[in-house]
Parts: C-alpha cells; sequence; structure tokens
C-alpha cells in the first residue's frame, strides 16, 4: 500500500510541476471562464430551443459541472495519456521493472494519479464556477453550494476516473502507436459524446453523465411552453440569439438511485479495464529488434575497422541548400508513427475525392489533418524531446535555416493531404476556397509550432488542436481556420493576417528562445 | 586558430554560479578538462559551442566576439555533448546527412565522407538501420561522427567515451591525437585515464571554477613526494581515511593496499611516483575553490 501511494504521488508531483502543466491549468480555467457567458456575452452556452436558464446557483453548478465532464474528458485525455511514456523516456519504467511492484498496483498508481491531475483542473473550475455566479447572478437568487458539489460529485468525478483509466489502457495496448491512440479516442470520444438514450433508464449507460441533466432542463422547458419537442438542446459555443431569449428556473434535479449506482459501475468498470490491461502490460521489456539480429551476425569473425585519419576523409563541400533539410524534415514526418496507419490518410484523401464539396470540406478535411496531430505536436520541440537541441542550434543559423524547412516539410505534408479537394476547388474555379485551404494548411502548421516552442513539449498543441478540430466537426465560426464556413474574400484576407502574424511570433519567439 | 576565453562567468539567480571568472587562451592541441560532476565542465563547453551564452566575459575566435556573432564559431565547430539524442526512425546515414545539412555541407562528397566515418567507427554494418535500434555505444558513435562531418577547426567532446568499449575506447584516443594536428580539441571527462595520455594541457575544475592549468607533468610535480602506498586492515581503513587522502585501495594478501597523500607519512609506508589521478585528486579535494 505504501509503494503504491509512494508512485501515486510522486508521479502526480512530476506532472504537476511541470510547465506544460500550468499552461494546460490556464487554459482549462480560461475555457471554464466561458461555460457560463457573461449576462452581455453574445453566445451561450447550453439552450433549450429559445431558453436559457436564469442565472441562479443550479444553474451555475450543474451547467459547469457538465461542461467540465465533456470538455474535461476531451482535453483530459490528452493531458494525461502520457504517465507510462514519461517513464519509458526517462528510464524510470526500467528501474520499476526491477522492484517487486506488481502490474496492477503500478497500473492503478497511475490511474490514480491520471485522476488527481484532472481532479485539481476540476477543483479550481468548481471554484471559478462559484466565483462566476457571485458575480453575474440574477438578484434573487443566492448561492445554494449543494447546486455545484452535487453534480460535480456525481457527474463530473466519475467521468474523469473513467476517462483516467481509458487513458491508462490505451497506453498499455497501443501506447507505442500515438497516431493510433489519437484516432481511436477521437472515434470513442465522439461516439460516446453523440450517445442519444433511448428511454429515461438508459441515463445509466451515459458515462459523461450529462444526458440525465440536460433532459431534466429540456423537460422543464417543455413544462412551460405546454410543447414536446424533442432535440431542441444545443450543447457547444451557440453564437447570437441571446437578447431574445426567454429565461427559465432550473432548480437542480434528483439524482435517482440506479443513476448514482451506475456512477460506481462506471468507476468500477474502468478499475477493471486497467485490472485486464495488467495482464499485458509490456513492464518496460521491449524488443529490440536491431541486437537480436546483431547477435545472429555474431558468429561471423568481426574484421578490425580502420582508424579514422581526418586528412584521409573525402573533403567535405559547402552547401547551404535548404532542400536537405526539408527533404529529413518531411521524411521524419512521414515516419512517424505505423505504416499501416497511412491507410486512414490514404481513405481520406480518397474520401476528399469524391465525397461532396460540403462533406468534403466540412467534414473530412479537418479529420484528415487532425489526423496528423502526432506529427505535428512535436514538429519544433522534437529537438528537445529527443535531446538533438545541443546538435541543432549549435549549427549555422538554426532560425533562418531548420525552422524553415520544418515549417516547410509540415506544410508540404498538410498541403499534400488536401490536394484532391484542392484540386477539385482549382478545377471549379473556387479560388477563395482553394486559397482557404492553403492558408489553413500554413496556419496550422504555424500554430504547432509556436505551441511546441512555447511549452516544449507537444501536449498544448495535441489538446488545442483536439478541440479545434471538433468544434470545426460541430460547425463552430469562429475556429474555421480553412474556409470551410466562410465563402467571401474579407475571410480568406483574414485568415493572410493570421498567418502572418503566426509567422511573425513564431520566428520571434524562436529568436529569443536561441538568445536564452 | 585561437580561442580566448577572458573571464567568463555563467550566473543563475543572484549568487548561483555554474562557472566563475573563467580564463583561458587556446591553440592547436588538447585541452583536457578534469573536474568532478557539477563543476561546470559541461557549463563551459555548451557556451564555447554557442549553446548557451555567457552572462558574462569574452569568448573570442580569432579575435571575433562568438557571442554576438554565434555562426563565426558554429561554421568551423565539431560538438559532441554529454547528452545528447538522436531520431529513432531515421539511420546513421540519414541522421549524419541531416546534421551534414544543418551544418552546411552537402554536395556529391558528402556520402562519401559519410561512409568513411562510419566505417572508421564500425558502424558500416549497421549504416541503413534506424537508430532506434542502436545500442548505447553504438549512438556515442554516431555523435562522435556527427562532430567530424565538416572540416572542423575546434573540435569539442563533452565525456565522450560514455557507453565504449576499451577497444574502441583506445581507438577514439587515436582519433583525438590525430586531429590534435590541425585543431583545437577540448575533452572532458572526470575520467582521468581517458585524458592523461593526449592532452597537451590539463585544466582543473571545481565548483564552477578553474583550480590550475598546466602541461601534464607540471601538475604532476606538484605533488612530488607526497604519494605513498602502505598496508592495512580493512577494520583501520576508516580511521586512516580521517587523517589522510587515499587516493586508491587495492586487495593483497588478505589486506589492503592502500595509495595515499601526505606530506608526513606513516611508518612502513613505501614512496611511489605520482600520477596525474594522485594530482586531480589532491587537486579537486584539498583545494577549496
Amino acid at each position: 500500500m505504501k509503494s503504491f501511494l509512494n508512485i501515486v504521488t510522486f508521479d502526480y508531483l512530476q506532472r504537476t510541476r511541470s510547465y506544460g502543466f500550468l499552461i494546460t491549468l490556464c487554459i482549462s480555467l480560461a475555457i471554464a471562464y466561458s461555460f457560463v457567458p457573461e449576462p452581455n456575452a453574445n453566445y451561450s452556452t447550453i439552450r433549450i430551443g429559445k431558453y436559457l436558464g436564469a442565472y441562479n446557483a443550479a444553474w451555475f453548478g450543474y451547467v459547469t459541472a457538465i461542461m467540465t465532464s465533456i470538455f474535461l474528458s476531451l482535453m483530459g485525455f490528452y493531458l494525461v495519456n502520457s504517465g507510462i511514456e514519461a517513464d519509458t523516456k526517462t528510464r524510470v519504467g526500467q528501474i520499476m521493472a526491477g522492484t517487486p511492484v506488481k502490474n496492477r498496483t503500478y497500473l492503478f498508481a497511475k490511474t490514480l494519479s491520471n485522476f488527481l491531475v484532472l481532479l485539481t483542473i476540476t477543483a479550481l473550475v468548481f471554484l471559478m464556477g462559484i466565483a462566476l455566479f457571485l458575480l453575474y447572478h440574477d438578484t434573487g437568487f443566492s448561492l445554494e453550494i449543494g447546486h455545484f458539489i452535487r453534480p460535480y460529485l456525481f457527474v463530473t468525478l466519475p467521468a474523469l476516473f473513467f476517462i483516467s483509466a481509458l487513458a491508462v489502457c490505451f497506453e498499455v495496448l497501443i501506447g507505442r502507436f500515438s497516431i493510433l491512440q489519437n484516432v481511436v479516442f477521437f472515434f470513442v470520444f465522439c461516439t460516446l459524446a453523440m450517445f442519444s438514450p433511448p428511454g429515461d433508464s438508459h441515463f445509466t449507460l451515459d458515462v459523461f453523465g450529462s444526458k440525465i441533466v440536460t433532459h431534466q432542463m429540456e423537460e422543464q422547458v417543455h413544462q412551460l411552453t405546454g410543447i414536446s419537442k424533442k432535440n431542441n438542446l444545443t450543447i457547444g459555443y451557440i453564437l447570437g440569439d441571446v437578447e431574445a431569449s426567454k429565461k427559465f428556473e432550473f432548480n437542480g434535479i434528483h439524482f435517482p438511485y440506479p443513476f448514482l449506482l451506475s456512477r460506481i459501475a462506471w468507476v468500477v468498470f474502468g478499475l477493471l479495464m486497467v485490472l485486464g490491461c495488467a495482464t499485458v502490460f509490456h513492464r518496460f521489456d521491449f524488443r529490440r529488434p536491431f541486437e537480436l539480429k546483431k547477435r545472429k551476425k555474431s558468429v561471423v569473425a568481426q574484421t578490425i575497422p580502420k582508424d579514422i585519419l581526418l586528412s584521409n576523409l573525402t573533403p567535405p563541400k559547402i552547401d547551404y541548400s535548404l532542400f536537405p533539410l526539408v527533404k529529413t524534415e518531411f521524411l521524419l514526418l512521414l515516419r512517424k508513427g505505423k505504416k499501416w496507419l497511412w491507410l486512414f490518410n490514404l481513405i481520406g484523401m480518397g474520401l476528399l475525392a469524391f465525397l461532396s464539396f460540403e462533406m468534403a470540406h466540412k467534414i473530412v478535411l479537418p479529420i484528415l489533418w487532425f489526423l496528423q496531430v502526432g506529427r505535428l505536436s512535436d514538429l519544433t520541440s522534437k529537438e528537445h524531446l529527443h535531446r538533438v537541441h545541443y546538435l541543432t542550434f549549435s549549427s549555422d543559423r538554426p532560425i533562418r535555416r531548420l525552422l524553415l524547412s520544418q515549417l516547410l516539410a509540415a506544410s508540404a505534408l498538410m498541403f499534400t493531404l488536401a490536394l484532391p479537394l484542392i484540386f477539385r476547388y482549382g478545377m471549379e474555379g473556387n479560388h477563395i476556397a482553394t486559397t482557404s485551404i492553403v492558408l489553413g494548411s500554413i496556419g496550422i502548421v504555424l500554430f504547432a509550432a509556436l505551441l511546441g516552442q512555447l511549452s516544449k513539449g507537444k501536449k498544448l498543441f495535441e489538446v488545442l488542436f483536439f478541440l479545434v478540430s471538433y468544434a470545426n466537426i460541430n460547425g463552430i465560426p469562429f475556429m474555421d481556420y480553412f474556409g470551410a464556413l466562410h465563402t467571401a474574400l474579407p475571410y480568406v484576407l483574414e485568415l493572410v493576417a493570421l498567418v502572418v502574424l503566426l509567422t511573425v511570433v513564431t520566428l520571434g519567439f524562436r529568436k529569443i528562445q536561441l538568445k536564452q | 586558430m585561437k580561442l580566448d576565453i577572458q573571464n567568463v562567468s555563467k550566473r543563475y539567480g543572484k549568487n548561483n554560479y555554474g562557472l566563475r571568472n573563467f580564463s583561458i587562451t587556446l591553440e592547436k592541441g588538447i585541452l583536457g578538462l578534469l573536474g568532478p560532476n557539477g563543476a561546470g565542465k559541461s557549463t563551459l563547453l555548451k557556451m564555447i559551442a554557442t549553446v548557451t551564452r555567457p552572462t558574462e566575459g569574452l569568448l573570442l575566435l580569432n579575435k571575433n566576439n562568438i557571442v554576438k556573432d554565434p555562426n563565426y564559431m558554429r561554421k568551423q565547430l565539431g560538438f559532441l555533448p554529454q547528452d545528447f539524442g538522436v531520431y529513432p526512425n531515421l539511420s546513421a546515414v540519414e541522421f549524419l546527412s541531416y546534421i551534414a545539412a544543418m551544418k552546411g555541407v552537402g554536395g556529391p562528397t558528402l556520402k562519401p565522407r559519410i561512409l568513411q566515418l562510419l566505417d572508421g567507427l564500425n558502424l558500416s554494418d549497421a549504416a541503413n538501420t534506424p537508430i532506434g535500434s542502436y545500442s548505447g555505444g553504438m549512438k556515442q558513435r554516431v555523435g562522435i561522427a556527427q562532430a567530424l562531418l565538416n572540416q572542423p577547426k575546434i573540435v569539442i567532446f563533452d565525456e565522450p567515451t560514455v557507453g565504449l568499449d576499451p577497444e574502441e575506447r583506445v581507438r577514439f584516443r587515436n582519433l583525438i591525437s590525430d586531429l590534435a594536428h590541425e585543431c583545437i580539441v577540448i575533452l572532458s571527462s572526470h575520467i582521468v585515464s581517458d585524458i592523461d595520455t593526449i592532452a597537451d594541457t590539463i585544466a582543473i575544475m571545481k565548483n564552477g571554477q578553474l583550480l590550475h592549468t598546466g602541461k601534464p607533468d607540471e601538475i604532476i610535480s606538484q605533488i612530488k613526494g607526497k604519494v605513498y602506498e602502505t598496508s592495512m586492515r580493512k577494520e583501520n581503513l576508516t580511521a586512516f581515511k580521517q587523517d589522510h587522502l587515499v587516493v586508491s585501495t587495492a586487495r593483497s594478501n588478505g589486506n589492503l593496499l592502500v595509495r595515499y597523500l601526505s606530506d608526513t607519512p606513516v611508518s612502513d609506508s613505501i614512496s611511489r611516483t605520482p600520477n596525474l589521478e594522485d594530482a586531480y585528486l589532491f587537486q579537486t579535494k584539498t583545494i577549496t575553490a
């Protein structure tokens, strides 16, 4: 038990003391701040037809709780799904493997540590929810703390625990294929988020626990209007129509016992999944194919190599061409992940070629680009991650040559993937769409480069790119970085301005980084 | 080729120095940097390699200030950092081509040069295999190869023999001796035997400061008549260590043969010829930086 608690404590401390965690925490709080819009804001996050909730304690408590349950499940997975990977990279895992600690103890400790990390963020969001209530509440409503505690306890926490366990299972089963992890989680999350319970008794199957709350909100509005209209509840960032909205008073819900039991069941299910994974956990014993090959060859008599005499070597020739750097950066991008995962990219490119323009541009392209998250996320931080930075930063003109080659290679990759759609738009003479996609491919690469430099890691970009892609698929206009929802020339100019701004900031930041 | 390091310091925080007032002038030949862990060797080397900037002081290469114009140094530098990594998905040939491109080296002569380097470092068989599958020693040899890709005039090796087997260490020492005919070679280690036979000049560092610099013979001559050997029972060693600076111990006929430094030897001691390891320990254990 002591070793279990030690692993949990030190793992938690190690993660939360990182710069990346602080950035993620700040971003989480910034997003949480928008969960309940300030009274004059021109957007809403949960609305039922034309109705919005009155700003009472229940509305603040329940809305922030279910938004946290959904958003933190999405972001949190990316934040915590590298606990075992970190132990592999730091080689702490090998030390652990040599101790008597059992696989299940180690994996349960990782699950709990994941959960504690998410719990830390949730605790701050919870406090922010209360602070927002005190700032914005409508007159006549007082702070009822139970309306905050209950939804967080019964909705948010079980969901986050399940995500913590899921992250461990993903790491154990497909941890070495980061691209596959992203793809599979993307589909798992979308499936879970879009789950629609067929009846009241099926709320137990909703892992995020939000449907029972939103259903109750809908019911209340239906009672108020007398009209029973299904599927008029929307969650997300809904722009406009706020002033014309009517208000209804939401007073929280009484969680039925089967639902409460189901929350425990989800937690237990998570633990059982981890227990199952413990039986196949690699315990940091990775196969090293080259060493095996070498061993086979060792029966052959070895030749004694000649000494290196520098004066005998072919003299080097000065060549400052950018092409070899771009070529190798492109190779590094292509070789990231397993070869067979390229099948997804090929399918995506095929869909871009044959689906309708709307489907291809609004749905397939953001998904296809999101599949490259593993490639883009360490575009400019990979030198640090692979400890090659001393070699690269001590080479000639690293900003002008290395960073530029990384940006060119990654933009070329994103452009190539979008090529079928660009070609089709080109044939149609739709130059605005063509330009928007090209700008989008450059913009997202610059965004990845900047966040990589800023955080010296890949998590920040992974989390934000997931959010952006999710927003793209849900048609949220202000996240449209590749012109899927905008067809006017002024928007293209806005994209140009964005690309220029990102270029200046990215190059400037690298310059500062090198001076330090 | 002349590297002039003048009163260079690296300060972290108000009074926390990684390196303090370090000065040395180097011309062709091998400088061996010796010092315990945390002495500031890597900090100094990173500053010379233009990876970090000094807080104070000047670094001049042929009178060019390399803090202001780092690319002047980078064009003629070969640098093997202590804690470097590789891209595991690239083969040795691809990785070296990539580093060469960053150094501004290319053209039709690049591939033969890479193959010759890999051959000389006994990596020909693995030249086209992803580096991710290499052993630690093989990766270290790739690191040595990348430092020699351009025709470097200054070569910096930070703890270069980590992971190399005894045969490779010997070959590496030969390589460095060859390099010293044309370049300034700076070699850091806390293993004295890596340095003692090849360095023209030795600098001993401790707590971010230069304790002593000079030719190996000069450094050794400082402890002439202070190195002794005596035999004792194992249980007496702890008490003996409290009064004497013990260099090494070895088992001999059930007792311990103890080599130590002292101005006043204990009875039954035999005077021994001092070596660089004795001098290094004398400098780092008795002199306060």
